[in-house]
């Protein structure tokens, strides 16, 4: 019984249907499947195989953000119900959009993956004064820090973020990403990690914060 | 070596006509901070004043030795007369747009005064100053923004790319009201010198949606506007246009301009077997090799950019503003070479 109610959120988000969503994560907690569960059995996978669609080419951007919002519809019914610890997240994250720029449709995406996938995210917003980063960074003792960029203009502001916040917390792991950065220039400016894409920037946050776990 | 003018150069290859060596330009922006301050124009004033704006243009030509010149920097003189709100980035940014005027579903009027407003004065003056001062030596590029990519930023993006699934009859208005802005401007810039137009379609880019969509809602818009025009159109979308390279000649543009991940080679293929001739712009990309490396490399890539195939060297996209002037002028030695 729990299988298939599963297999319907997952399906919901895929099928980006807010409905379908919402309505089997009420039947979930009627019938006491675990919340938690339901979250990382049900939603999570769903939102992985829309990454995979999207890499694929076979979903967009419109696509995804319409399944970001059938995975939200149910995230929102299910997160009051998980338990503090099951809620307990893989690692906090601190992210925006970097200063001069508006563009935050990317910052979005890779925001609700983390969200989908317990994260506690703490968003910044889009066009953030470059100090901003460093004390929500220090405030939040955040594992990890990501910078979005969309213009080649406000790029470079990125590099300044990027040395304060290791002189500040040399452990603090940091990603930047959107359509101007490349792995070059991440390397270059001392990023620990850069997302070509929203799939990408999740695999290595996770695999990022793994490390810095286990080191500590 | 050089036997023609860059103006015969240009107009020779959008014709399909021989060249004595490939033209270069660049389709959009190419103002740099090197070139602000040997021509002593700089932003934030060059985005109001048009003969700053003028000046700023003219560096593509005095100082990089480009085919072409080109107005204006950023992307938002349509939007702004639709009244988005801009934010301005200093000397140092590009305005862009802060808060979009519209909701989907609302009524938009097309503003009778459309080409008095905001900056479109200034930008059409800048051209004529342009055709006056450089009209003689090179080609003169006037840029607007393609149908689409004007509608969406009338919206906040988030609700218009879901829209363009859910709902896309709701939006061919706006869409319609996007295409008579840019041909309107267009038309304008013509008359005021302009010798050809480039087409920034950046919202029509696989990046944002799929070829289904870009079919439905931006390839007919674009149609309208390239048939619309009296001199040769240069269409522009970011990222892998590949599935849709042929619709795009199918607009009749009179050339593409696209990014270093475009596999042209096989687009070319692909044009043979359907006998389109539109001659392809770009081959150097503008942050990894522009911004980020150096005159070799930039040589590298522009030499591999005319194997390739492409008629018309270009960077793929905006020139990045921090580009150091040698890396610029490393095309055009490459096509002297």
């Amino acid at each position: 019984m729990s299988q298939e109610i599963l297999d319907r959120l997952k399906q919901g988000v895929i099928d980006y249907d807010e409905d379908a969503v919402s309505d089997a994560a009420n039947e979930a907690l009627a019938q006491n499947v675990n919340p938690h569960s339901a979250v990382f059995d049900g939603l999570v996978p769903g939102m992985v195989e829309v990454g995979r669609l999207y890499e694929e080419q076979e979903y967009f951007v419109p696509e995804m953000l319409m399944c970001a919002d059938a995975m939200y519809a149910g995230l929102n019914i299910l997160k009051p119900h998980m338990s503090k610890k099951e809620g307990a997240s893989r690692g906090v994250v601190v992210m925006g959009v970097v200063q001069g720029d508006v563009h935050d449709i990317g910052k979005n995406i890779v925001r609700m993956m983390f969200d989908a996938s317990g994260f506690e995210v703490h968003d910044l917003g889009r066009d953030v004064p470059l100090d901003k980063f460093v004390e929500e960074q220090l405030k939040t003792d955040s594992d990890m820090v990501c910078l979005s960029a969309m213009m080649t203009t406000t790029m470079v502001g990125m590099k300044e973020i990027i040395e304060k916040i290791k002189e500040k917390n040399p452990k603090c792991k940091i990603m930047i990403g959107g359509a101007p950065v490349t792995s070059d220039i991440a390397s270059r400016w001392g990023a620990d990690g850069y997302a070509r894409d929203a799939n990408n920037a999740l695999k290595d946050a996770i695999n990022m914060i793994a490390s810095l776990k286990s080191i500590s | 070596m050089n036997t023609m003018t860059s103006r015969e150069r240009v107009m020779s290859s959008l014709n399909h006509q021989p060249v004595d060596r490939l033209p270069v330009i660049s389709v959009c922006q190419h103002a740099t901070y090197d070139q602000m301050e040997q021509l002593n124009s700089s932003w934030p004033e060059a985005f109001h004043d048009a003969s700053l704006m003028a000046k700023l243009a003219s560096g593509a030509h005095s100082i990089l030795g480009f085919d072409a010149v080109r107005v204006p920097f950023c992307q938002t003189h349509e939007a702004e007369a639709f009244g988005a709100v801009l934010k301005y980035g200093g000397k140092t940014g590009l305005p862009s747009v802060n808060i979009h005027p519209y909701h989907i579903g609302d009524n938009v009027d097309f503003p009778n005064d459309f080409l008095s407003r905001g900056r479109i004065p200034a930008l059409l003056e800048a051209i004529r100053i342009l055709k006056r001062d450089y009209g003689d030596k090179v080609i003169v590029m006037g840029g607007v923004i393609g149908p689409f990519s004007i509608a969406s930023l009338l919206f906040e993006v988030t609700d218009f790319l879901k829209a363009t699934f859910k709902k896309p009859n709701d939006l061919i208005p706006y869409i319609e009201l996007g295409e008579r802005a840019g041909t309107m401007l267009a038309k304008a810039m013509i008359e005021a010198g302009a010798d050809v137009i480039c087409v920034e379609d950046m919202m029509a880019s696989m990046d944002m949606i799929s070829p289904k969509i870009y079919r439905n809602l931006a390839w007919e818009y674009e149609k309208k506007q390239v048939e619309a025009l009296n001199v040769p159109v240069i269409i522009h979308i970011c990222g892998k246009v590949d599935p849709i390279i042929v619709d795009i000649a199918k607009t009749g543009c009179g050339a593409i301009s696209v990014e270093s991940n475009v596999n042209v080679p096989e687009a070319l293929d692909k044009f043979k077997l359907e006998g389109i001739k539109t001659p392809i712009a770009g081959g150097v990309d503008p942050v990894k090799t522009l911004f980020t490396g150096q005159p070799e490399d930039v040589k590298g890539e522009a030499r591999e950019a005319i194997s390739k195939g492409y008629s018309i060297i270009s960077p793929g996209c905006a020139v990045p503003p921090a580009t150091i002037t040698a890396n610029l002028i490393a095309m055009v030695d490459t096509v002297n070479e």
